[in-house]
């Protein structure tokens, strides 16, 4: 109801603007910010307050609306007026139910338009919300709402992000470190029973406790690499480089201070990117190219295999997770049949 | 005795395998997930099965369904339960139903070769074997009929729920044999288990605090 009688309002402020679209810029942004309060209480559009340079073109554009919306209204109440005469012929006798199925088909005709119009009272609302947002922009406090919209679904992402990474890191260690120090203890326990044996036992076990060092190594440098701080970025993936086993190109140009969150993102989302390639993709290189430029560190990694990657599985979704906490724009592009390219946009301020 | 390993971890399974045969035991098969398992004690009808909680594909917990549908199937099979982490609800779960044959260790304990080998033989040859780790989380999270118990007779439980014979609970408190019997006999009385015939009174008991 409160939208009809905006609908109406705007239908009738035409009327009135495009006579005064003639008058002074104040006399127009006048009318632009009456246009705005009725968007506002009518219609529950919040758009920007307008600017003297914007008013013109926007109630220009608007009348065109409005008149939409003065159609839509009418026909409404053309639709009432006839309902209302049926049943007051109903009702005095006039028509009675005799002939019962054209009643009901002219029911049904009144329903199927009662719901068209309906659709197009919300249609010309949306169209009011386009233009306003078009051509006055979104008012301050819509630009909160959707920031803060924003940062509750990416602090949420960073809670599922960091819960991933437990549980990776669990399995890491459940899986490679425990194993070998209860093969490792076993191997001691045989030596201590069965002194006969006891020396080649306990070179195995000293064998072994070599493979645990190598594996809390490979599962603290996963965790977090420690050269990332020592040495930077450039440094950090070429350690990444090392340990893969497909081949890794990487071109790392950046000039001045990273932020540390910022660097450390950029190495994940490099690491995860070759990790794939490297274990699903089948490819036989990996192109890693990380830049900086006007405020933003652009890293893209591209590899040549088959392709097919699925941007929902664990080690992608928790990247796009990651990267959205800074702010950051996260893509996967990854046909059947390749290649595979991850870009991520990191602001660095 | 012939035994069936299911361990997914290729290492530590070729690690036990050969502890095993040294021993002089008989390892009939040895397998890495719980479908596999199940399937080699229905052909070879081992004496006792050892089996690793978490194994693929879930890595959850199919190992210990694996061992539910071996005690279930085969009850004279013995189920010696190897876990990462202490956790009741398995523990509960292995002991509900009849409660010879069956034991529960934390994964460690195995590099304690004669512990782990004395608890084998035990659910091999239808014994109990619970981890003293197990027993200890399990008693200190039920409260109920505690208090009535001293700690003396407390301790002594906790030996019978590791599936300690008399003899060993009292060699490891320092005290005779016949204190030990009396503090059972002590423990069952508390318990309300005195008159109860046709069962382990030891199990019931353990049973009892582990409040299931």
């Amino acid at each position: 109801m409160r939208r009809v009688v905006g609908l109406l309002l705007g239908f009738f402020g035409v009327l009135v603007e495009l006579p005064a679209l003639g008058f002074s810029d104040r006399v127009v942004a006048w009318f632009a910010r009456l246009e705005r309060r009725r968007l506002l209480v009518f219609l529950g559009v919040d758009s920007a307050e307008p600017l003297e340079r914007q008013a013109r073109r926007f109630l220009a554009v608007r009348a065109l609306v409005g008149l939409l919306g003065g159609v839509v209204v009418a026909w409404l109440f053309y639709g009432l007026y006839w309902a209302a005469v049926i049943a007051w012929r109903l009702g005095t006798g006039e028509l009675d139910l005799s002939n019962a199925a054209e009643l009901g088909w002219t029911a049904l005709a009144g329903v199927v338009l009662l719901f068209v119009e309906v659709q197009g009272i919300l249609g010309v609302v949306a169209l009011e919300r386009r233009v306003a947002h078009r051509f006055l922009g979104v008012s301050e406090r819509e630009l909160l709402r959707q920031r803060i919209e924003q940062l509750a679904a990416s602090r949420a992402g960073v809670v599922e992000a960091v819960d991933a990474e437990r549980r990776r890191i669990e399995r890491d260690l459940h899986d490679g470190v425990q194993q070998r120090l209860v093969a490792l203890g076993m191997l001691l326990g045989r030596a201590r029973r069965n002194p006969a044996k006891a020396d080649e036992l306990l070179r195995q076990a000293h064998d072994e406790s070599a493979r645990v060092l190598e594996d809390l190594r490979e599962v603290a440098w996963r965790v977090y690499p420690a050269a990332l701080d020592s040495l930077g970025l450039g440094e950090a993936l070429t350690a990444v480089a090392d340990r893969s086993a497909v081949p890794v190109r990487i071109d790392v140009r950046l000039a001045g201070e990273v932020a540390a969150p910022v660097e450390t993102a950029a190495y994940f989302v490099v690491c995860e990117a070759v990790t794939n390639a490297a274990k699903h993709s089948g490819a036989s290189g990996v192109a890693v190219v990380v830049r900086r430029d006007e405020g933003v560190v652009w890293v893209r990694v591209e590899d040549d295999g088959r392709g097919g990657a699925d941007p929902d599985g664990v080690g992608l979704a928790g990247l796009a997770r990651r990267v959205a906490a800074l702010d950051g724009r996260f893509a996967v592009e990854s046909p059947v049949g390749g290649p595979t390219v991850v870009e991520a946009e990191l602001p660095c301020g | 005795m012939r035994v069936i390993l299911a361990e997914d971890s290729t290492l530590l399974r070729e690690g036990l395998v050969r502890l095993l045969v040294e021993e002089g035991h008989d390892v009939v098969a040895a397998v890495g997930d719980g479908d596999a398992l199940v399937h080699a004690v229905a052909a070879h009808q081992p004496d006792v099965v050892v089996t690793d909680v978490r194994m693929p594909p879930t890595n959850t917990d199919e190992g210990l369904h694996a061992a539910l549908e071996i005690r279930r199937r085969w009850p004279a099979v013995g189920v010696l339960v190897l876990s990462q982490y202490v956790e009741k609800r398995y523990a509960v779960e292995l002991l509900t139903g009849q409660s010879d044959g069956v034991g529960y260790l934390l994964k460690d304990r195995v590099v304690r070769v004669d512990e782990f080998l004395d608890a084998l033989r035990r659910v091999g040859s239808g014994g109990a074997a619970f981890d003293p780790e197990v027993v200890r989380r399990l008693l200190s999270r039920t409260t109920r009929d505690v208090g009535t118990l001293t700690p003396r007779e407390r301790d002594v439980l906790a030996a019978m729920a590791e599936g300690c014979t008399n003899a060993t609970i009292a060699a490891r408190l320092h005290v005779s044999q016949s204190a030990v019997e009396k503090h059972v006999y002590n423990v069952f009385e508390k318990l309300g288990l005195s008159g109860v015939d046709g069962y382990s009174r030891r199990v019931l008991a353990v049973l009892r605090y582990l409040g299931s």
